[in-house]
């Protein structure tokens, strides 16, 4: 107990300005989390039929309403950036303030070894972010069930990132990448520069893959008056298109490459490349929409976070080396 | 028995620059050993390099038989090291330190290190950032030596000391080798701060080792002589300008261990400006 007070004293010391930003900024999303969380709810038990629509004539309600809904969706974009902060202010710093200050000469000929110096140093800056992402994961949830009182946001890409346990997947990797920077440059200011440019690539390409696989998975459903109108609940529009009388999907973009474009529909919502084609029932295709499923959202969610848990990893694994084999100073 | 050893050591910076240019050292245990020389001699470089901190370019560093670029934990297990500048944490007491030193290293000797910064009357409560630049190099010291190595490296721990400060310091360091033995190397780029302590010298220049015997020896081997000798190579300027050479043997007058290191370092500029 002795030693991990020790630890926690010289961690907080260490980086107590970003500490308490970072708790007070996440006790402050958190609390305006639950606190519209809960103004939704009691707006929704109170005045049920003018939430769901059923009853007219309660404009003021309807106002006050969208007015929690655009602010909680504002904070939920909050829970978006806070992971990718908390990597850059409270990651970067850790091994680059002790080399910057000299105080890494110091802990590293003390220590045993370098590795357990940095398992110990990092331990309860690591612990005090998955507790602040854990309690981000949760509002967030909260707030989103509030905000979509009948959906099943277990199986919704509604928010994706912006809600449950993938804020603290993301959060650990980019804690993770921001130690790796920071020992890597060994300065304060500017590992934090770095790290913003780093996290901030890392996940757009990590996005990027997420959409690809994604893309790979998606599902087409036809529209107009020979399909349906509304993709299912909870699914994730990837994009729109035009399927041929031969079954073939392709997205918009596509078609334009292959010289299909549409510039008649018919009033079954038919597709034709021209006037002549429309007389001569020539159809160039229907409606579709690319998307996927709601229920494969468990599935997106394991995977980006089982992702951002490999990137951590590796980035922890990474950063220990730099830490092993680099200067002090 | 070497506790302290250097193979044909060179190290080269990223820059190109020589900073150790091979050398070949033997330190024996016990006393306190001087490495002397001026700034950009390599002397924090050697240390570092004893230290693990510094990856050898070519040659061998070892502490006690071991390397400690290779075998870190076991040789570091054998150093206590004090750095240029006393890095301590800025928002811990020095009794954190202690804690801090306790969980670093098994067997980190908190009594010992309590003691003698109690008896230097360095309050264990204070913040590192209010003691004086003299107490922070006291604390360092403390953390040092209460690891109980065997093989003590401080570098240039005198240069922002004052004069009363380097005296207290120098104190404990020969208190410590007295007690316990500890071998002591301390680098300085001026002889008179480690003067008063040392009884071995090595004098560095330009990445080379020029000297290093014991204190008694080399002032034995070498005396003064007023004006340039032939070749000029150990000719430095006196304490009223007057060109005075450091010679083997008697020479007129008998060396100061100030002249000693100023004739060798002359001697290895010169060398140096030849070779140039």
């Amino acid at each position: 107990m002795s030693a991990a007070l020790t630890w926690a004293r010289v961690s907080y010391r260490q980086q107590r300005w970003e500490l308490l930003l970072v708790v007070l900024g996440t006790a402050l999303t958190a609390a305006a989390m639950l606190w519209f969380a809960a103004e939704l709810r009691s707006l929704a038990a109170a005045h049920p039929g003018c939430v769901d629509g059923s009853v007219t004539g309660c404009k003021g309600i309807a106002d006050r309403l969208d007015g929690l809904q655009a602010i909680g969706m504002r904070l939920l974009y909050l829970s978006f950036v806070a992971p990718f902060g908390m990597g850059v202010l409270l990651g970067a710093p850790l091994v680059a303030r002790e080399i910057d200050g000299g105080t890494a000469q110091l802990a590293w000929t003390l220590s045993r070894s370098r590795m357990s110096w940095l398992l110990r140093r990092i331990a309860f800056v690591a612990l005090v972010t998955l507790v602040l992402l854990g309690v981000l994961a949760v509002t967030s949830e909260i707030l989103a069930a509030a905000l979509q009182p009948t959906a099943d946001l277990g199986h919704d890409f509604t928010w994706i990132g912006r809600r449950g346990w993938l804020i603290g997947a993301r959060g650990a990797a980019a804690l993770m990448i921001g130690l790796l920077v920071g020992a890597l440059i060994g300065r304060v200011l500017p590992a934090i520069l770095a790290a913003i440019l780093v996290i901030g690539l890392t996940f757009t390409g990590v996005s990027l893959v997420q959409d690809r696989w994604l893309a790979a998975e998606a599902e087409v459903a036809r529209f107009g008056f020979e399909g349906t109108t509304s993709l299912p609940a909870g699914s994730l529009l990837l994009d729109s298109g035009l399927q041929t009388p031969e079954g073939t999907n392709y997205t918009w973009q596509e078609a334009q490459a292959r010289g299909l474009e549409v510039r008649v529909v018919d009033e079954q919502g038919r597709q034709y490349a021209s006037n002549a084609d429309l007389a001569a029932g020539r159809v160039l295709g229907v409606d579709i929409q690319f998307f996927v499923p709601g229920s494969r959202y468990p599935v997106a969610v394991a995977r980006e976070g089982a992702v951002g848990a490999g990137l951590g990893l590796a980035a922890l694994g990474l950063a220990a080396l730099v830490v092993r084999r680099r200067r002090p100073l | 028995m070497t506790v302290l050893e250097a193979r044909g050591l060179a190290k080269r910076y990223r820059r190109g620059v020589w900073a150790l240019g091979g050398i070949d050292l033997a330190i024996p245990g016990g006393g306190v050993t001087a490495l002397v020389g001026p700034n950009a001699a390599g002397k924090s470089t050697l240390i570092k390099t004893w230290v693990g901190f510094e990856r050898p370019t070519r040659g061998t560093a070892n502490v006690m038989g071991l390397d400690p670029w290779r075998d870190r934990s076991r040789a570091l297990a054998n150093v206590g090291y004090v750095p240029q500048s006393p890095a301590l944490y800025d928002g811990l007491s020095v009794e954190d330190h202690l804690d801090l030193a306790v969980q670093l290293r098994r067997g980190f000797d908190r009594a010992a290190a309590r003691a003698r910064l109690d008896q230097l009357g360095i309050p264990r409560s204070s913040g590192a950032r209010s003691l004086s630049g003299g107490q922070q190099a006291q604390v360092a010291l403390a953390l040092a030596l209460g690891t109980r190595a065997p093989v003590l490296l401080l570098d240039e721990p005198l240069a922002s000391l004052d004069p009363l400060a380097r005296r207290e310091f120098l104190h404990v360091v020969t208190d410590a080798v007295r007690t316990d033995g500890t071998t002591v190397l301390l680098s300085s780029h001026i002889v008179t701060d480690v003067e008063q302590a040392c009884d071995r010298l090595i004098v560095l220049g330009v990445g080379r080792v020029l000297l290093h015997e014991t204190v008694a020896e080399a002032l034995g081997r070498h005396g003064i002589t007023a004006g340039a000798v032939v070749g000029g190579f150990s000719t430095f300027r006196g304490p009223d300008g007057e060109p005075i050479s450091l010679v083997a043997g008697a020479g007129e007058r008998p060396a100061t261990l100030e002249e000693l290191v100023l004739g060798y370092l002359a001697s290895g500029r010169s060398t140096a400006e030849v070779a140039a």
